[in-house]
């Protein structure tokens, strides 16, 4: 089913369905409407090849080899189909930052996410924690009087939560989800038992209801919460009404992955595939779904009236060159489904859905600030998936209307995203590098003493990430400037203009606070540090309330072609079928109103689910006899 | 009856006996890594065969009775601190700057892994019991028990043939534990203090900075 470029070019010229990108989104829809018998045509502007077990042995190599094991660590640039990454940051010594990579940014903070363009998108990085989102969290306009509300209520939406867990395949505990409040039917279990909890997560519960006070005043008792995760661990019995639930592994070995073996690398590959990714999807596509690699949507085209026809797009052979062809496709329905920025771009450049002056604008995260201490003893730190449990209860209700709501997630894996532990902490007992001066430093440690140091040190790193709902801002926003600023093929790059509001700031420093009481409560020693180094501010760095403070990004890029009632202050609607063009799709985070506390994976997922019933529908329709057609026109004129 | 002729040469086996006393890891544990031969034409790469030898030379010296790193020259401490972090974590470091300019080094002075193996085979992952992410996983679940606490100092220098004979040099380990409250004044400089950036190679992560008593005021 999958094609490079050098494979057999597109069958026909014309499709039911053309859906831009292979990603989460894209691939739920073309299996959905693969199974119901359409014709799909799946475009996918990045490099295969990790669908076999070969290619995703290179990924590993790759990033086993890499110096800095970010997100994209594991795939190989691609001029002709560029990923931003978190690498292109840097800060500046006066402040202010320089962003050197794919994204153009001019805003007055830097937007520190990225995501993936290759097979199976940013699907292939992504932790896999899937929380639902909460009631709560879809009209704080209404209740709060901040954000952009949903035209969908969590109860529309628990019917797809229930299948987009399905596609996702999730490890998790339905008891404690309802005791949270996000999953309300009684008798619901997920796929499969939930992932074990980690040793650091036992030694947090060690202060489950301690009470907690933020500088808001809002007092809240700890309880250390499991993440429901598309991780493979054992399946359920009780699942589907007794049906059960056989995991899906890996992709190109057969009975492999079928459970967590505890690589602790999920971010940015598991080497057992027993993490969840769109290429399992894309292993059970139909024949009557065509997927090609290396082919770069251009351009959505208009068609009549307010339809569009199809799409341009450029296919190449060579990833590390801009040499490419020019192509289009027809369509009955056009699907983006690139990443919330990407598609913004591709509607900005086809100058489309512009009714509303949405398209771009609202561009959303999950803020996150790290805190970081020593515990007494050792607690485990580098094992297992990411984070297991986390603190869930500053997330709803109470004062999130005077700031930002956020979620505590309790790492596993140590001080590495704070300070590139544990290789870091080799570099400073060892006194390696010089000082600020360059100079070699006199002290430090060798022999014994480094490797009793190093092992009393590292197996007591306790960091807490702690993501902060961002809410809808329509100055946030992706632009294009195509005179300015295109990649190597000639598409425009994306402008990011980005900042946190001070309902946001309020809930990073509320966040900043409540980190110190934890880790008090704890009786571990802080080493949480958001000031300036040598001279140069962190990059994210921020002051607010007389703090120091600084941000990372999560990956969560959300709200670029907003949902909602209306044409003219909405780009989608809640089919995320575009209000301007009836036969036009924009799926994925970019639909996304508000993003509460939840990594938002699964809610688009549920999001995806409900557009390709509608796609069905859609499709039904058009492909109606005109006598029927006519026949009903008849009757309800009558 | 004859020896069994040495499988590894003999340079090999002189730069591992030598890197059990940067390491702190037995000779058993260096060799089991399989990585020896490389770290040793890495290191010769990038200092420069002579300079190698010479640091070897110094190194063999400042050895006895036990190595510390007042014991060599500002260049030669760099290298040592080098070469270790070469074991501990399967990359070549950035330098500080001082002793790259004193090496005239050809090369960019940028941190480098020498080779995915190497990545994997570090032993900063066994000084606290653990497994390098992404290799080596121990199996569904072990995430959930508690960690073996990791060796004494004494227990470490005995696997490493490094007891010291003088008894008041070697402090107890209950010595230690108390030493561990009077270190926390100063020990900051020892952890990795947060990055300005993603793209901070680990060898450049800056030492952390002791808290002050409000937290993080201004
Ligand atoms: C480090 C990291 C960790 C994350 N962890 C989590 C997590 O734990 N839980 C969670 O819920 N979410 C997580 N996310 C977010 C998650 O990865 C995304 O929400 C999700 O993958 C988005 O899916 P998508 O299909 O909309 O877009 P993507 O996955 O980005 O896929 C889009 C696809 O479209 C292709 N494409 C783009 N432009 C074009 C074009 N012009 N023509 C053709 N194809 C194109 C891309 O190559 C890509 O394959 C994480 C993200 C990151 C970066
Ligand atoms: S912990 Fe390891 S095996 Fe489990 S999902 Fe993460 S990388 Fe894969």
């Amino acid at each position: 089913m999958t094609a490079a470029a050098t494979g057999p070019e597109t069958r026909r010229d014309h499709y039911d369905a053309v859906i831009v990108g292979a990603g989460w989104s894209g691939s739920l829809i073309a299996g959905r409407l693969g199974g119901q018998g359409w014709r799909v045509l799946l475009l996918e502007a990045g490099e295969g090849g990790t669908e076999s077990w070969s290619g995703h042995l290179d990924s590993v190599s790759t990033y086993r080899s890499a110096v800095a094991k970010v997100p994209n660590s594991a795939y190989r640039h691609n001029t002709a189909a560029p990923s931003p990454d978190v690498l292109d940051l840097s800060p500046k010594k006066g402040g202010g930052y320089t962003a050197d990579g794919y994204f153009v940014q001019d805003g007055p903070l830097p937007y520190r996410t990225d995501y993936l363009r290759a097979l199976g998108g940013s699907g292939m990085h992504w932790l896999g924690a899937v929380p639902r989102m909460h009631a709560d969290d879809f009209a704080t306009g209404t209740t709060y009087g901040y954000g952009r509300d949903w035209p969908l209520t969590a109860k529309d939406l628990e019917p797809y939560y229930e299948e987009a867990e399905r596609e996702l395949g999730v490890a998790g505990d339905a008891a404690e989800q309802r005791k949270l409040g996000v999953v309300s039917d009684p008798d619901y279990v997920y796929p499969m038992h939930a992932i074990p909890r980690s040793h650091i997560d036992e030694h947090c519960r060690r202060i489950d209801g301690a009470e907690i006070t933020d500088p808001m005043e809002d007092t809240r008792t700890l309880h250390v919460t499991g993440i429901p995760q598309a991780r493979n661990s054992t399946p359920n019995p009780a699942y589907d009404r007794k049906k059960g639930y056989r995991p899906k592994g890996a992709v190109g070995l057969p009975n492999y992955g079928e459970r967590c073996v505890g690589n602790a690398s999920c971010v940015p590959i598991c080497p057992a595939q027993a993490k969840s990714s769109p290429l399992r999807v894309q292993a059970d596509l139909p024949e009557n779904v065509t997927l090609l690699t290396r082919r770069v949507v251009t351009r959505v085209l208009r068609g009549q009236d307010t339809r569009v026809r199809g799409v341009e797009y450029r296919a190449y052979n060579d990833p590390a060159s801009s040499v490419s062809e020019a192509r289009s496709v027809r369509a009955d329905i056009v699907v983006l489904a690139g990443h919330a920025i990407e598609n913004a771009r591709l509607l900005l450049f086809s100058e489309l859905a512009k009714t509303s002056d949405q398209v771009g604008r609202n561009l959303m995260d999950h803020p996150t600030t790290l805190a970081w201490a020593l515990a007494e003893r050792s607690v485990g730190p580098y094992r297992g998936p990411g984070h297991t449990s986390g603190w869930e209860d500053f997330r709803f209700h109470g004062k999130r209307g005077e700031r930002a709501p956020f979620r505590i997630e309790i790492s596993n894996w140590g001080w590495s995203w704070a300070t590139g532990a544990p290789m870091s902490n080799v570099t400073s007992a060892l006194g390696l590098g010089g000082d600020a001066g360059g100079t070699v430093k006199p002290d430090g440690l060798l022999g014994p003493d480094l490797r009793r140091k190093l092992g009393d040190d590292i197996g007591r790193q306790l960091q807490l990430q702690i993501a902060v709902e961002q809410s809808a801002n329509p100055k946030n926003r992706v632009t294009i400037d195509p005179s300015r600023h295109r990649d190597a093929l000639g598409n425009p790059r994306p402008i990011l203009t980005y900042d946190l509001d001070p309902h946001t700031r309020d809930g990073v420093y509320a966040a900043y606070r409540v980190s110190e009481k934890i880790f008090a409560a704890l009786e571990a020693t802080p080493y949480t540090d958001h000031k300036p180094v040598h001279g140069v501010p962190q990059l994210g760095h921020f002051r607010h309330r007389e703090t120091d403070l600084t941000y990372q990004g999560a990956g969560h890029g959300a709200g670029t072609h907003i949902m909602g009632e209306h044409a003219n202050d909405s780009v989608v609607d809640s089919y995320q079928r575009t209000h301007d063009h009836p036969n036009l799709y924009a799926v994925g985070c970019g639909s996304m109103p508000s993003i509460g506390t939840s990594n938002p994976t699964l809610t688009m997922s549920a999001l995806a689910l409900r557009s390709a019933e509608q796609i069905h529908r859609d499709l039904a329709a058009l492909n109606q006899p005109v006598v029927v057609r006519s026949a009903a026109g008849e009757k309800e004129k009558a | 009856m004859n020896p069994v002729p040495h499988p590894v040469p003999g340079e090999v086996v002189r730069f591992v006996d030598l890197s059990v006393h940067l390491t702190g890891f037995p000779v058993f544990d260096l060799h089991a890594t399989g990585m020896a031969e490389m770290y040793l034409d890495t290191a010769r790469q990038q200092v420069g065969r002579s300079r190698f030898d010479e640091f070897l030379k110094a190194l063999r010296k400042a050895c006895a009775p036990r190595l510390g790193p007042a014991k060599l020259e500002p260049t030669d401490r760099e290298i040592a601190r080098a070469v270790t972090y070469l074991w501990y974590t399967g990359a070549w470091p950035r330098l500080a700057v001082a002793a790259h300019a004193d090496l005239r080094r050809e090369m960019a002075n940028r941190e480098f892994v020498v080779t995915p193996s190497a990545y994997t085979e570090g032993l900063v992952w066994s000084t606290f019991h653990g497994h390098p992410a992404g290799a080596k996983p121990p199996g569904y679940g072990t995430w959930s028990i508690e960690p073996a606490a990791p060796p004494s100092l004494a227990e470490i220098e005995r696997e490493c043939g490094l007891e010291r004979k003088d008894a008041t040099d070697h402090p107890t380990e209950e010595h230690r534990q108390d030493e561990r409250a009077d270190e926390a004044a100063f020990a900051a400089h020892r952890l990795p203090g947060p990055r300005v950036a993603r793209d901070v190679p680990p060898s450049a992560v800056p030492t952390a900075r002791a808290q002050e008593p409000e937290g993080n005021p201004a």
